[in-house]
């Protein structure tokens, strides 16, 4: 019993590196935008669909594959920038209106993916080997992943913080009648945002696609459970997104392990409303302002 | 006068529509939408005064599962059971209603937690499968034509019933319109502060018209379950069930007494175009046209299809 446990809590932090660059996207958008990203998800099964056409059906080495499938996800962030969410901004819409807008999306998202690459399973079939610590077994894919995630962050925070892009972001996130006043152009930056926010989706993709097959219904969970963490952190606050990721990673990993993954999806939803309920700042408690 | 004159004709056109076609798709198409009416327009008692649910999921799965359940174990007749589901389904909108008002949760947050609470009652019942037979759903027991049963052979029986079921409903939407509680909604969905410093009981009138929202979604999910005689939980809780029905009320225009039952009347009508003419393999594509015009609709005309038509028309007069 002891060593399940002590699987599944290491497969929980190893799944919450992943979750914590899902949650930082989705943090990112909410943060410089002001929308709640509904499709962060199904934009992240897109990217795994585009790693399979390149490395399955046009045979590209799978390496090859993911990294064309980070600029093919920016451009995607860039178009919904254009196409959805720059018109929902023109028509001062109100949140609740953008949220639908959102969902609406998702339905055209996964109903596409329905009808080009149909309803089944599709993975990119690579086997990795498995690695163990005593009794602990940890897949290379995992640990690739969540090694990656880790420095895709690193990067991130550096970009965000050292460079005069990432200022300027960070800038908009915190007074966008202040940022304008300096003379920084708002509808660039939320651009740039959404670029930065699809190649998200295509580096995640890139990570997923070795541990999960796809399909067209891929994306809503784990857009849920990218939302539940940026609550739990405090909506568009970085460092408590972070460390939700890993609480939620290792509380459904191990409460699977004990009970079944649907307790463990519930128990995530009700830490989810009652955040909501009691403490919508998230647990670190910082207010942001509306 | 004029109204009173298309409603009958609305009505008798309804009423002689299965004897003109002869066909038994054509019926089973207008029983479906009746049922959806029914149930987008319960949806909307709430919508209309800005209470969006995303989880009205939750209360299909909750009736439905709860009758269902009874009859197969018990034989408890579907009548009883469909309003112990309709009790069940009350009870959830109390606890969920009363704690989401109480702490102020509006908009698109309440929108958010009403969408979790469908989902958690989709993994319930996923999650529960030596009673609801998990993924995989079960079927009721066939009892033939049966009224105490509320089953029938004859697709006709559900046609009408369903849309006897569609005029209750209309007509609660009528009686909520003359209550006071429609004013006090009013106020309270354009202005919550204003309302609670001129004395409107705010947690009062959202809770009670959730419950009556969710006891009526409710019986819609029995009527429909009667009808398919097969529950599963994909398709009566979850997501998106639950997204759906919320769709369907805001393309028809959720502020119109007539607006949810002609948006699903539209999507159905769409669905099923696109089945006939392009097949199975095309089942996705009706639903990118459904997913598109609906972001296009949501952006440039909030009022819905049926609600621009009809402020269109009240301008010119």
């Amino acid at each position: 019993m002891t060593e399940l446990l002590l699987n599944a809590i290491m497969n929980g932090i190893l799944l919450g590196g992943v979750l914590a660059l899902l949650a930082f996207g989705m943090n990112l958008i909410f943060g410089v935008v002001k929308i709640i990203h509904l499709a962060y998800g199904q934009c992240v099964m897109l990217g795994m669909y585009v790693v399979y056409t390149l490395a399955v059906l046009m045979k590209m080495p799978v390496i090859l594959a993911c990294i064309i499938a980070l600029p093919v996800m920016g451009i995607v962030g860039v178009l919904l920038q254009s196409l959805v969410i720059n018109p929902l901004l023109k028509a001062k819409a109100n949140p609740l209106t953008q949220l639908l807008a959102l969902a609406g999306l998702t339905i055209v998202i996964e109903n596409m993916a329905q009808v080009v690459w149909g309803a089944d399973l599709r993975g990119i079939n690579i086997q990795l080997p498995l690695i163990h610590f005593g009794n602990v077994y940890i897949r290379t894919s995992n640990l690739i992943a969540f090694f990656g995630a880790l420095l895709t962050l690193l990067g991130l925070y550096l970009f965000l913080n050292r460079t005069y892009l990432g200022l300027a972001i960070r800038s908009i996130a915190q007074d966008l009648d202040s940022a304008r006043l300096m003379g920084i152009n708002p509808r660039a930056i939320y651009y740039t945002t959404m670029a930065i926010g699809g190649l998200l989706t295509g580096v995640i993709a890139a990570f997923f696609s070795p541990i999960y097959a796809v399909h067209p219904h891929f994306g809503g969970s784990f857009t849920l459970m990218a939302f539940i963490i940026v609550v739990l952190g405090g909506m568009g606050n970085m460092l408590g997104g972070f460390i939700g990721a890993f609480i939620i990673g290792v509380v459904t990993s191990v409460s699977a392990v004990l009970t079944s993954t649907e307790i463990a999806d519930i128990l995530a939803l009700v830490i989810f409303i009652a955040v909501i309920l009691v403490r919508p700042q998230g647990l670190l408690g910082i207010k942001v302002s509306k | 006068m004029r109204t009173a004159l298309l409603l009958i004709i609305l009505t008798a056109f309804v009423v002689v529509f299965p004897h003109l076609v002869q066909s038994p798709y054509l019926i089973h198409i207008g029983t479906l939408i009746f049922i959806w009416s029914f149930i987008t327009t319960a949806w909307s008692y709430m919508g209309r005064f800005g209470l969006i649910s995303l989880g009205h999921g939750a209360f299909l799965g909750l009736g439905a599962y709860t009758t269902g359940l009874l009859f197969n174990a018990y034989g408890l007749s579907p009548w009883i059971g469909m309003l112990l589901g309709g009790l069940a389904a009350v009870l959830l909108a109390m606890l969920i209603g009363y704690a989401c008002f109480r702490f102020g949760v509006i908009g698109d947050y309440f929108a958010l937690v009403t969408l979790a609470l469908g989902e958690v009652v989709a993994l319930t019942l996923i999650a529960f499968r030596d009673i609801t037979g998990g993924s995989l759903g079960f079927t009721l027991k066939s009892m033939g034509t049966s009224l105490i049963a509320f089953q029938s052979e004859e697709k006709i029986h559900f046609y009408y019933g369903s849309f006897a079921f569609l005029i209750l409903a209309l007509l609660v939407w009528k009686w909520i319109d003359r209550s006071p509680m429609q004013k006090a909604m009013r106020a309270i969905g354009e202005d919550e502060i204003a309302a609670s410093t001129l004395g409107v009981g705010i947690i009062r009138y959202k809770m009670i018209i959730t419950m009556i929202s969710a006891f009526t979604t409710a019986i819609g999910a029995v009527l429909y379950a009667q009808y398919i005689t097969y529950l599963n939980p994909h398709t009566l809780s979850g997501v998106p069930p639950s997204l759906e029905i919320a769709f369907k009320a805001i393309l028809g225009g959720m502020f119109s007494l007539w607006g949810p039952t002609v948006g699903t009347l539209l999507i159905v009508s769409l669905e099923e175009y696109f089945r006939v003419v392009y097949g199975s393999t095309f089942v996705g594509f009706s639903q990118i046209i459904y997913g598109l015009a609906l972001v296009l609709l949501i952006i440039f005309l909030p009022k819905g299809i049926y609600g621009s038509l009809q402020a269109l028309f009240q301008r010119k007069k």
